[in-house]
This record gives C-alpha cells, structure tokens and sequence, in this order.
C-alpha cells in the first residue's frame, strides 16, 4: 500500500486490534467454557477454565458408552444422544433441502414473473414472518393434531411433522434469495429464453447455478435453523426416541440435579454438523460467479 | 430465412402506450436497421420480434406464420443483447452450444456448429475460456456466436457495439456487414448510431415515440427526408434548419425569405405550396458553397467558434433571424476566424424545405439518388 498515512493510523490499527481480540476473546469464552465443562469430572458449570483433572465420563455417556462411576458402579448411558444427533442431523437437512427448493421457486417467481398482488404478497410474507411462532405453539399443536389424524406421517411425534413445520418458515430464504435474483441481469435469463430454453430451463440451467451462493447461504441457515430449533420441536416430539439434540439435551437440566457435563458434551455433539455442513458449503460460497456476463 | 412482417403492431404498459401501430414488411434476407433517439421504442420492438415483450395489438408473422403467442425459443430467432447477455458460469464453448444442446442436437454436430461459428468469428482460441476472462470485443464476438450457431432465420441485433469502444466498433462493423453477407439471414439491427444504421442498412425504419418516421434506403433517407425529424436525425453533424416564409412559387421552385431580408430558392415541388406559408429551410453543413459569384441564394453569417478536426472545418455561424447557430463544413485550410463574417451560397438544388407541421416538400434533385 503505497497510500500516505496519517500519524495517528499506527496508533489507530492498535487500537482496533485491541478491540478485535476483545470481542473475539468474548466471542469464544463460552465456547472454551463448555468444553472445560465437558472434560471435567462432576457436573458443575461453575470452576475453573481449564481443568485440573480430564474425565471423559461425560463424553463416554453422550457417546453412548458406559463407564465405572466413582462409586465403583457402572453408569449406563440414559439417554440415546446419539440418536438424537441422527434426528438433528435428519430433520434439519430435510426441512433445509424441502425449505431450499420452496424458497428458490417462490423467489424466481417474485423476482422475474409479473402478477397481481405481488407486492402485497412479499410484504404480507415477511409480516407473518415477524410474528413469532412461539406465540402460536399452541395453534402449532393444534395444527398438527388435525394434520396427523388425517396423515398420520406429519402429526405430532413425527419427524415428518416437524419438517412440515419447519419449512413453514421460509420468508426470510424467500426474501434473501429473491434480492439476490434481482441482481442478476434479467437479460442473461433472456439469452436463454432466445436460445431455446423454457421459462423452467432457464431457471434451471442459467440462473440456479448464478445464484449458488446465496443458495448455499439459506440452506446453510435453514440447516442451523433446524439444529437449534427448541420451542415447536419441544411441542411437537415426545416420544425419548423421537426427539432431537436440542430438545433431548434438555433433559439433563431437570430442577433436581442440573447435569451440566453431560449437557455441555450434548451441546459440543450437535454443534458439530452445522461446522461440517459449513466447510461443505462453503467451497460454493464464492462471489463472482456472475462476472463477465454483461457489461458491467 | 425468412420475411418478418409486422401489421399494426401496439404496445402498451398498462395505460401508457409505446408503440403506436408499426406496419414493417422486411424481406427475406434484408439487414433492416431501426434507428431513433432514445426511447423511440426501437428496442421494444426489437423485443417484440423476439417473443420478450408480448405484443398489445397488432399482427406479426415470421415466415408467414403468425407468431404473437409463440414463445420465444420457437420463433427461429437469435439475439445479440447490448449487454452480451452470456452464461458467465459456463465457458464460451458451452455458451455457444447451449442453444442446440436444448434442442437436443448431437454431440458430434454440435461441435462442428460451434467450431464453424468460432472460426468465422475468430475467436476458436477462447473456446475454454469463460465469459469473464475476455475482452469486450471477444465478449461482443461470442455473443454473436452464441447466435449463428443456432441457424436462425432472422438474427436479431440490439445495440450489439455500443458498448465498445470506437476502434473495435468500426472493425465489427465491417465484420457484421460481412457476415451478413455469408449467412445471408434476415437481419434486424437497432442502434441510435445513424452512422451504424447508414453503413450496414439495406433499409432503415427511423423511429420516434413509438411511430415509424420513415422507411428507405439509407441514401433515400440522406436526399429525400420525409420530414424534419428524419432530415435532423440522418446526417452529422445534422442538418441546418431556419424558419423561413414562403415568397413565390415558381416552377424551378419555392422561394422562401429568411427573417433577415435574403431569399433562398430550394427545388423543390411546388404542390400544396403558397406564397405567405410558414416553412423550414433545411440544408446540410456539408453542402453551403462558398463561391459567391453568384449573387442569389445567399446568406452571411458572423463566425462564432470554428472546429478544426484535420480533414475539415467547421464554422458556427450566426445568421440573423435564425434561432440556433447554423454549421458549415468547410475546407480544413479554410482561413475563417471568429467574429469574420462569412458569406455563403445556399445552392438551390442541395435545400430541403418543409411545411409547417413538418413534411418536406419532395426534392427535384432526384440525380443524387444512387442505390
């Protein structure tokens, strides 16, 4: 960089490193402090950062594998963490991919089809949206009661139901992706139309794969979305079997006896898809790729 | 191949109307040139043809077929879009492929199409490359490509060379002329450039406000201007216009009287002409004299700026009762300079007139139309 500096700019780089390595030091304490609580023996949230004993009773339980407890007795694993990994995992990627394909068509067609009452309609999506839906777990319940007496596969207590309900909320995707579409020159698409592709040819062959980082990005947050889920998944599910990490880890917190190491193993396990889901994606998440189309 | 007809063609967006009724008969094989200002509508016809604007009222038929409610990709069309319009997420070979991979051609024919389209273009060196690692005029060629692989029937160009710069736009000029040549395709081409519209045309269609001024051949545009429009839009720098009355009616012509006392004789028709009538005299920079033996048709002016471009001059004069300043291409070694006055002959056979509400009166001089 060969641009004049004032005198001050050292002083002011200073500075906002300071601040950066704050943050970041906020930003990964929690994380550092879960980890510290899983290795350690006991189920204690509170000690000290980093342990002065390593136990993995903890990881062995989340894990699924029994341990010899202090006591000399066996522990066996309580719950199944690992199934409810399975059910995360599971769920979170199907309502992602069924959310993903809803939101890009409902997009193409807010962004590049000419009807009434569209913009109505976008900002009808995006005021439902706001209301949050914890506000109307019980009309949820309600919901998927009548549902599931008539389709048994999407009433309460099944995964299926719980997809449903998740890709109920996608006006955000719908959003997002639709501004993205407005960037892309409409000509492009026309090309298309002139060469020969049909309006779905076009929107397969020629703007999808424009529009793949965004995608990536709303499957991605669809995805995390469905990991973290707590309130409609706790309504929905009941069955032990059933439930996902979110809602399953919970129940290491009873009043009687808060199992924070056990939780804390929980937490790092589901935390785990959304970081492989991301290095996945992010190989996609590449900007430019509509560079060299038009003319800028 | 084929012949595009267009009958009373309208578009409308909601309640403003753009187009206003467009009868156009191009033949088969003819590079037909839409030429206006900006927002004449000349795109949206051109977009019309193409099947990407739907078309409010009106008739069009390509080939003989009525195509108002064909989409598109079935209209036997291609399109060179100003902006290129490529698939930048694939590579130049696959972009001119694309179109007969959607038609379901082989493989094998699809290779030999593209390679044939990128050896007349020039441009088989790039085939692997994508979009974004060309240059403008590479990107302009592809996209040109991307079109005659297909074998239209008519090609559709809008402002395809606006957006290079002045080099390679003449040079693609040249080349698109050429390759109308080779192909010999119907081809409609909009520009704002009367230059582009005068050397490629075979015919040009001027528009304005979504109306056709007028349709002829290039030079029929240049000598016999329907009205004042098409005289100021055709020609550059572009035709002097002063407001003139009309002093008699003779048989070698119109006399008019300028606001400053001097009369002018244009040959021209005389029909629907009267002594006393409002008109505009026209006459082009390039055609003022400056011998002035000859003591009629004459007018003196005070230079204001004088441009000196190498090959030629040009004075801006200011002639007494004329509203704007009037401008004369002279000799680059004409000695001119501001504040001189100049006198100049207006020979009678090189004026245009026009009537008051702007049709020209027809010109004698029909010795210059040479087709």
């Amino acid at each position: 960089m060969a641009v004049v500096l004032d005198k001050s700019h050292r002083w002011r780089v200073i500075a906002a490193h300071v601040f950066l390595l704050a943050f970041i030091a906020a930003i990964i304490f929690p994380f550092l402090m879960i980890i510290s609580i899983s290795l350690r023996p006991g189920n204690y949230a509170v000690g000290e950062l980093i342990p002065s004993e390593i136990s993995l009773e903890h990881w062995k339980l989340a894990l699924g594998i029994s341990y010899q407890g202090l006591d000399g007795q066996l522990v066996e694993p309580q719950f199944p963490v690992l199934l409810w990994l399975w059910n995360s995992i599971k769920i979170a990627a199907m309502s992602a991919a069924i959310g993903l394909l809803l939101s890009t068509t409902c997009a193409y067609a807010f962004a590049r089809m000419q009807f009434k009452g569209k913009r109505m309609m976008m900002n009808s999506l995006l005021l439902m949206q706001m209301f949050p839906s914890v506000l109307a777990l019980v009309a949820i319940y309600a919901i998927f009661d009548r549902i599931g007496s008539h389709v048994p596969a999407l009433g309460i207590d099944t995964h299926g139901g719980l997809v449903l309900a998740y890709t109920g909320g996608i006006a955000l995707h719908i959003w997002t992706i639709k501004g993205y579409f407005d960037t892309i020159p409409v000509e492009i698409e026309e090309a298309a139309k002139v060469d020969g592709a049909t309006p779905f040819q076009a929107f397969r062959y020629v703007l999808l794969p424009m529009a793949l980082p965004i995608l990536m990005v709303v499957f991605l947050l669809a995805f995390i979305q469905g990991i973290i889920e707590y309130p409609i998944a706790s309504v929905l599910l009941h069955e032990k079997d059933n439930l996902t990490l979110a809602v399953g880890a919970k129940q290491f917190l009873y009043p009687q006896h808060y199992r924070w190491g056990d939780f804390a193993a929980a937490a790092i396990l589901s935390g785990l898809p959304i970081t492989a889901v991301f290095l996945l994606a992010q190989k996609w998440m590449i900007s430019g790729l509509t560079a060299g189309g038009v003319k800028g | 191949m084929s012949d595009v007809v267009l009958r009373g063609i309208r578009k409308a967006y909601g309640e403003i109307q753009t187009i206003h009724g467009v009868d156009l008969d191009i033949r088969d094989g003819e590079f037909i040139v839409f030429v206006g200002p900006s927002g004449c509508g000349k795109s949206t016809l051109l977009r019309m043809i193409a099947g990407l604007e739907d078309i409010t009222q009106g008739e069009m038929l390509i080939g003989g077929e009525r195509v108002n409610d064909t989409p598109p990709a079935k209209r036997g069309v291609a399109m060179v879009f100003q902006s290129y319009a490529l698939y930048p997420h694939m590579s130049v070979y696959d972009n001119m492929a694309f179109g007969l991979k959607l038609a379901g051609v082989g493989q094998n024919e699809t290779r030999t199409a593209v390679e044939r389209a990128a050896k007349i273009l020039q441009i088989e060196h790039l085939l692997d490359r994508k979009p974004k690692a060309l240059s403008g005029g590479q990107r302009q060629r592809v996209a040109i490509g991307r079109a005659i692989v297909r074998k239209p029937n008519v090609f559709l160009f809008d402002e395809p060379l606006s957006n290079l710069d002045a080099a390679l736009r003449v040079q693609m000029r040249i080349e698109i002329t050429k390759l109308h040549r080779e192909l010999a395709t119907t081809m409609i081409y909009v520009t704002h450039d009367q230059v582009e519209a005068m050397t490629l045309a075979d015919r040009i269609v001027v528009l304005q406000a979504g109306k056709v001024e007028q349709v002829g051949a290039p030079l029929e545009l240049y000598h016999h201007p329907a009205n004042l429009f098409v005289a100021g839009f055709i020609g550059s720098p572009k035709m002097n216009f002063v407001d003139a009355r009309i002093s008699a009616v003779e048989q070698r012509g119109i006399t008019v009287q300028l606001s400053d006392g001097s009369s002018v004789t244009a040959a021209v028709e005389s029909a629907g002409a009267s002594v006393g009538a409002k008109v505009t005299l026209g006459i082009r920079p390039e055609h003022f004299c400056f011998d002035t033996e000859d003591a009629t048709n004459r007018i003196s002016g005070c230079v204001m700026a004088v441009e000196q471009l190498g090959e030629a001059t040009y004075l801006y004069l200011e002639v007494q009762g004329a509203a704007d300043m009037l401008v004369v291409r002279a000799d680059a070694a004409h000695p001119a300079r501001r504040g001189e006055t100049v006198q100049l002959r207006l020979p009678a056979e090189r004026c245009y007139l026009f009537n008051e509400t702007g049709l020209a009166y027809q010109r004698r001089a029909a010795v210059e139309l040479s087709k």
